[in-house]
């Protein structure tokens, strides 16, 4: 509470005082009583009145303090009307009627918006399941009459499969906790899933393709993984130099498993690089290629961080190296061990 | 005696499409349209194994699942759109035995059908094939001619089994190379080139020239 303002606000207050002191001096005096004893009056006077404002102050100021610091502690300020006492002022009530007024008609509000895009998320997600009918019928269709354009079709396929589970990811990335399964993985079928979901934009392309063998398990949620995997895939053939390799191998760190996607691309400037994470951020070598959004790296990123996947960038003007760092779970491998 | 497999699958361009992708792998196939009395035509088809679609109308892949646990333990593969993990391990706990997402690898779903088959039906296998008094042999990794023996690597057995299982037939070098990616191997164009090479002077060594030919533009043939 603002102390100069309020006391600002009692000067009214103090005013009308002064004014009845006055005039009650003036009364005193014409009625013939002595100047001390008028004296003694407004000194009394004066003195009730600032001990019982300064208490009054003292007192709201005690008041509002206390309700400054429950809305501190709470995680929804909005639910301030619900935890305060019904104050005893009358104005005061009146604000409290307010704030209970607007916090319950934007309850509503939210709850109504809440409602409304959980709506579209179902939506979404039912959208992306019926979508895959039809590209499965395609992609059918196209391997059973192989002609010579259906390796194209097949590719474009893939791509708008991938552009399909990206909008699923970016739907379900918020409320991970309904669809994510924690399991023992083998990082080389993952791996080669990823590539199998990729094959065609991978062999039109001209990628040369080195895969090491990978031994390790870790404990990941499969489909987020092969996910994340497609989305690198598609980074690493969509920036890609003149004769394109792709590595993907797996070491162990200490603790950790990393998993490397490496290629020889056209890389990201060292400005840039901090910022690949970032949403939207293309970057000055993503402006070059047509189709960078500059979600994929920032769904991959949010992905990890839910599943607890440390994920970094390395580039060194030429080539990205992308490392997902898997825990190995000491406690886990104790009790299966 | 070729092997059955009932589809119960909505979509009808998918269950053609399936039709004769199962069909053209040696599979008969069987499909039910309406799926009112699904159950009494399983029974009646005696299939070896089932795809079947989770989304259905009028009912689902997880009830009729239920119902043809009852009287049958032919293994079923659910094929869905729904990926979610729910749904994957409703499927497992209703007794299916795989779940497959679409859209999916043909190349996966064989492999899942054939394996599926062979874990359910075991019969001898002789594991080698034939052609022109060559015998590749798939356990041994080896290819026999005229009483002389030679071994072959990963790749060069793979290429020789899509050649061999293809004999008679050109086969196309994209087409080579998409057999070797859906085996993991992943051979490029001049990997593929070295390898026939290797695979050439291999056979030469034990007496076979000339074994395998290339169509110029087209691609080997054997």
């Amino acid at each position: 509470m603002n102390r100069r303002r309020y006391w600002k606000n009692r000067i009214p207050f103090l005013l009308t005082n002064l004014v009845c002191m006055a005039a009650l001096t003036v009364f005193l005096l014409v009625c013939g009583n002595s100047i001390s004893a008028v004296l003694l009056i407004l000194v009394v006077w004066a003195v009730v009145l600032l001990t019982g404002l300064f208490l009054t102050y003292w007192k709201r100021k005690r008041q509002m303090q206390k309700l400054l610091d429950i809305a501190g502690q709470l995680s929804e300020r909005y639910l301030i009307s619900e935890v305060m006492e019904l104050p005893e002022q009358a104005e005061d009530q009146v604000y409290y009627q307010l704030l209970k007024m607007t916090g319950k008609s934007m309850l509503e509000q939210i709850g109504e918006v809440r409602r409304e895009r959980l709506e579209y998320k179902e939506y979404i997600e039912q959208w992306i399941h019926e979508i895959k009918t039809p590209i499965t019928a395609m992609k059918l269709l196209c391997e059973n009459h192989r002609t010579v354009w259906t390796k194209e079709l097949l590719q474009e396929l893939e791509k708008t499969n991938r552009f399909t589970e990206q909008a699923l990811y970016y739907a379900r990335s918020e409320h991970t906790e309904k669809d994510y399964s924690v399991r023992e993985m083998s990082l080389s079928q993952v791996v080669h899933q990823a590539i199998a979901d990729n094959k065609y934009l991978l062999l039109q392309s001209g990628v040369r393709l080195e895969v090491e063998e990978m031994e390790d398990t870790v404990y990941s949620d499969e489909k987020w993984v092969r996910f994340i995997l497609n989305q690198l895939i598609a980074n690493a053939v969509k920036y890609r130099s003149g004769q394109p390799v792709l590595r993907i191998s797996a070491r162990r760190q200490q603790d950790q498993v990393v998993l490397v996607v490496e290629d020889n691309g056209i890389g990201i400037s060292p400005a840039d690089l901090p910022r690949v994470f970032e949403k939207g951020f293309t970057g000055q070598n993503g402006r070059m290629v047509q189709q960078s959004t500059g979600i994929g790296l920032y769904l991959c990123k949010r992905l990890c961080n839910k599943l607890d996947i440390g994920i970094t960038a390395e580039s060194s003007g030429q080539g990205t190296a992308i490392f997902l760092a898997f825990h190995i779970n000491c406690l886990i491998h104790e009790v299966q061990g | 005696m070729k092997q059955k497999i009932l589809m119960i699958e909505d979509d009808p361009l998918i269950r053609n499409e399936l039709d004769t992708l199962l069909q053209s792998n040696g599979y008969e196939t069987a499909a039910p349209e309406d799926f009112d009395n699904v159950i009494d035509q399983i029974k009646a088809e005696q299939p070896h194994l089932i795809l079947l679609d989770i989304k259905l109308p009028g009912t689902s892949g997880f009830s009729l699942c239920t119902q043809i646990r009852t009287f049958s333990q032919v293994p079923i593969i659910f094929v869905t759109s729904c990926n979610t993990d729910m749904d994957e391990l409703n499927s497992i706990m209703l007794g299916g035995d795989a779940f497959i997402t679409k859209p999916y690898h043909t190349a996966i779903l064989l492999a899942k059908i054939a394996s599926l088959l062979k874990r359910a039906y075991p019969v001898q296998q002789s594991g080698q094939m034939a052609c022109g008094g060559a015998v590749l042999r798939l356990e041994s990794s080896s290819l026999d001619y005229d009483g002389q023996s030679v071994e072959l690597t990963k790749n060069e057995l793979k290429i020789l089994y899509y050649l061999f299982k293809n004999a008679g037939k050109i086969c196309a070098r994209g087409d080579l190379v998409e057999f070797l990616w859906d085996n993991q191997l992943y051979v490029d164009d001049n990997a593929l080139s070295v390898n026939i090479n290797r695979i050439r002077e291999k056979l030469a060594g034990i007496g076979l020239t000339d074994f395998i030919k290339t169509k110029h533009r087209q691609g080997y043939t054997i």
